[in-house]
C-alpha cells in the first residue's frame, strides 16, 4: 500500500486504524525523495526526520496532520537543517532557529523530510535558476516543461506523490502558476494571515507564506493550523481566524463571481477556454452569479512592469545582509570590502544581480520619482481598480495561466519576457494582499491547467467555499503525475 | 531620468558590491530599453499623479507594544554558527591597520 498520494484524511484514517505507522510514512516518504527524478530537493532530512518521528508524541495523534510528512520550500528557516534559497551565496547556510510555520506544523506532529528547490532567492517563475538547475515537471515523462517557479521544488515533489502537503512561498504568483502547471491546489492567503518569521525576504510588501495540497478540503484545513498573529512578524496580522473548513459546503445562491475581460480575452487555448467555461456553467447552476466586468486594459497591462520595479527595489535592500561576513559562503580577499565583492561576484547569479541593478537604479535620487516612486503610486491604481470590483463581488476568477506548463528555455524570464496579461496578472493578489487559490481545471495532451480565485481579504472562507464548488464540478482532486 | 549606459551600471553593480562582466552589461543595457519604455507608459496613466504611493498591500492601524520583558537572545555560539574565521568568539577579517 502506498500512502503518500492519498489526501490528509485518508491518511489519517489508516493511522488511526494502525493500517500504517508515521514511521512507515516517513519512510516512505524519504525513499520516494531519494528516487526523485525531478530535481525536487535541496537536502533531505532523513536523519533528523527519522529521530523527530520516533519522538512523536502519541497523544497527538488525532490531529489531521500527526505524523504526516511535509517538504518546505528552501527560503524558510529550518533549525539545525542546511537552508539555501537555492543560491551559491548561502550553499553553507544553517539557520539556528525555526520559521514560525514550521514550529506550528511541528506543533501538530507534521514531519518534515526535505526542503526543496526554487529560483535563486526566490526571484523567478520558471524554476530553472536555482543553483542545482531546472526543476522539472512530473507531469512531463520528456522531461522538456517547466514544473513553474519559484517554488518549483515544493510543486513537483507534492505532485510526483512524494507527499501530501507542500509549503512554499508566493511573492507574484510562484506559488499559484506552479500549481496550475502540475494539478495542484496551490493558496497564499491574506496578507499577514500566516506568519513569515524565518521566510527569506524578496519583497517584504508582496512576499506571502503559502502552499501546494491536492484538494480543496486540504488548503482549507492547513490554513487552521497556520493562520494567527505572531508576535515575531510585525506585519502579522490580529484578525480572529476561523474554521475555514466550515463553509466549504455552503450553498452559492447569491454568491457573486466576477470574470476580467483583460484577462480571459489574452487566453487563446480552446482546450482552457472549455473547461473555464463549463465551470463556470457550474458555477451558475449552484446559484453563483458569474459577470464579466472590465478592468482598464492599461491598469492590467502595467501589473507586470510595476511589480517588477517595486520587487526588484525591495529586493536590493533585502538583499544587502548577503556579504558573507556573518553568514554565507565567504570569497576571501585583502580587505573587508573585497571580502564582500568577492562573495557576492561569485555568490550571485547573474539574473539576481540584473535584478539587483534594476533595482537600485529605480530607487536613485534623479530616477525614484519616475520608476520606483511611480510604479508604487501605479501599484495604487491597480489594487483600486480590483478593490472595485470587489465592492459588487465575492471573489474574481480568471484561468491562471494562458496555457500548459512551457518548454524549457533558459534564455527566457531574464528581465522582461514578452507582456501578456493573462500570464502575469496574478500578482495583483500580492500588490492588494488578496488571498488568492489556483486549483486544476482539466488536462491538455496530458499536461494540467488551472483557474485562479481571489478574494477581499481575509475572506478565505469564501474562496474555499467557491474552490470547493469547482473540484467538484471538474471531479479534479487528488491528481498525482504517474510514475514510469 | 539619469541616462542609463554601460557607466551607469558598472556603478550601481560597485554599490551593489559585486562585478559583472562586460558581456552582462551590455546585455542588461539592453533589456532596460524594454524596461524605460514601459515605465514612460505607466506615467501616461490618467490619474497617476493624483494617488500616493502605496507601499503595503493595505491600510493597518495596530498599537501592539509587546511587554516590556527581557527574552532571550541568541547566544555567541549561535550567533557565530554560520560565520567563517572564528577567533575568540569575534569573527576575523582581513587586518585594517598594516
Amino acid at each position: 500500500m502506498r500512502y503518500m498520494d492519498k489526501n490528509l484524511r485518508e491518511i489519517h484514517n489508516a493511522i488511526i486504524s494502525n493500517s500504517v505507522t508515521p514511521l512507515e510514512l516517513v519512510k516512505e516518504a524519504i525513499e520516494l525523495a531519494k528516487n526523485d527524478d525531478n530535481n525536487a530537493f535541496e537536502y533531505i532530512c532523513e536523519k533528523e526526520a527519522l529521530e523527530k518521528v520516533r519522538k512523536l508524541d502519541p497523544s497527538k495523534k488525532n490531529n489531521l496532520l500527526y505524523g504526516i510528512p511535509v517538504v518546505i520550500k528552501d527560503n524558510i528557516s529550518t533549525k539545525d537543517i542546511p537552508t539555501t534559497a537555492s543560491s551559491d551565496l548561502l550553499k553553507d547556510y544553517v539557520p539556528v532557529f525555526d520559521s514560525e510555520v514550521v514550529t506550528r506544523l511541528e506543533n501538530e506532529g507534521a514531519i518534515i523530510i526535505g526542503k526543496t528547490t526554487m529560483d535563486e532567492l526566490a526571484m523567478g517563475g520558471t524554476g530553472t535558476s536555482g543553483h542545482l538547475g531546472t526543476t522539472y515537471n512530473p507531469w512531463d515523462k520528456t522531461k522538456t516543461r517547466i514544473i513553474g517557479g519559484s517554488s518549483s521544488g515544493s510543486a513537483a515533489a507534492i505532485s510526483a506523490g512524494v507527499v501530501p502537503i507542500a509549503i512554499g512561498s508566493d511573492t507574484g504568483d510562484s506559488i499559484r502558476k506552479p500549481a496550475s502547471y502540475a494539478s495542484l491546489v496551490g493558496f497564499k492567503p491574506t496578507w499577514g494571515r500566516i506568519s513569515r518569521f524565518g521566510l527569506f525576504p524578496f519583497a517584504p510588501s508582496f512576499d506571502h507564506v503559502g502552499y501546494f495540497t491536492r484538494n480543496v478540503y486540504d488548503s482549507a484545513y492547513l490554513l487552521n493550523i497556520l493562520a494567527g498573529r505572531d508576535d515575531k512578524d510585525s506585519s502579522s496580522s490580529f484578525e480572529p481566524i476561523e474554521d475555514y473548513t466550515k463553509h466549504l459546503e455552503d450553498k452559492l445562491e447569491g454568491t457573486r463571481i466576477a470574470v476580467i475581460n483583460g484577462v480571459i480575452d489574452n487566453v487563446s487555448d480552446k482546450e482552457i477556454l472549455n473547461s473555464f467555461n463549463k465551470s463556470i456553467e457550474y458555477l451558475r447552476q449552484n446559484g453563483a452569479i458569474v459577470d464579466y466586468v472590465d478592468i482598464d486594459l492599461i491598469l492590467l497591462e502595467a501589473i507586470q512592469p510595476t511589480y517588477f520595479i517595486i520587487s526588484s527595489s525591495e529586493s536590493t535592500s533585502n538583499n544587502a545582509n548577503l556579504d558573507g561576513i556573518k553568514f554565507g559562503s565567504r570569497i576571501e580577499g585583502k580587505t573587508l570590502e573585497e571580502v564582500m565583492v568577492n562573495t557576492r561576484t561569485n555568490g550571485f547569479s547573474r539574473r539576481i544581480k540584473d535584478r539587483f541593478i534594476i533595482g537600485s537604479y529605480s530607487m536613485l535620487e534623479e530616477n525614484r520619482n519616475e520608476l520606483f516612486i511611480r510604479a508604487q503610486k501605479c501599484r495604487r491604481l491597480i489594487v483600486n481598480a480590483f478593490n472595485n470590483v470587489f465592492e459588487k463581488y465575492d471573489a474574481i476568477y480568471c484561468p491562471a495561466a494562458p496555457t500548459i506548463a512551457p518548454k524549457i528555455n533558459l534564455k527566457e524570464d531574464t528581465v522582461f519576457n514578452k507582456v501578456n496579461i493573462s500570464e502575469h496578472y496574478m500578482a495583483f493578489a500580492n500588490m492588494g494582499g488578496f488571498p488568492s487559490i489556483t486549483l486544476p481545471l482539466g488536462f491538455e495532451n496530458s499536461m494540467p491547467f488551472g483557474g485562479n480565485l481571489s478574494s477581499k481579504p481575509f475572506q478565505e472562507s469564501k474562496l474555499f467555499n467557491i474552490a470547493n464548488y469547482i473540484e467538484k464540478g471538474t471531479g479534479l482532486s487528488d491528481k498525482v503525475a504517474k510514475r514510469d | 531620468m539619469k541616462k542609463v549606459d554601460k557607466e551607469t551600471l558598472k556603478l550601481a553593480a560597485q554599490h551593489l558590491m559585486f562585478e559583472m562582466s562586460d558581456e552582462e552589461y551590455e546585455s542588461l543595457l539592453a533589456d532596460f530599453d524594454s524596461i524605460i519604455s514601459k515605465m514612460k507608459i505607466l506615467g501616461e496613466i490618467e490619474g497617476i499623479d493624483d494617488v500616493e504611493p502605496m507601499t503595503f498591500p493595505f491600510d493597518v492601524t495596530n498599537s501592539y507594544l509587546r511587554e516590556d520583558i527581557a527574552g532571550e537572545p541568541l547566544t555567541r555560539e549561535d550567533a557565530l554558527k554560520n560565520a567563517k574565521d572564528i577567533h575568540n568568539g569575534m569573527i576575523g577579517l582581513p587586518r585594517v591597520v598594516k
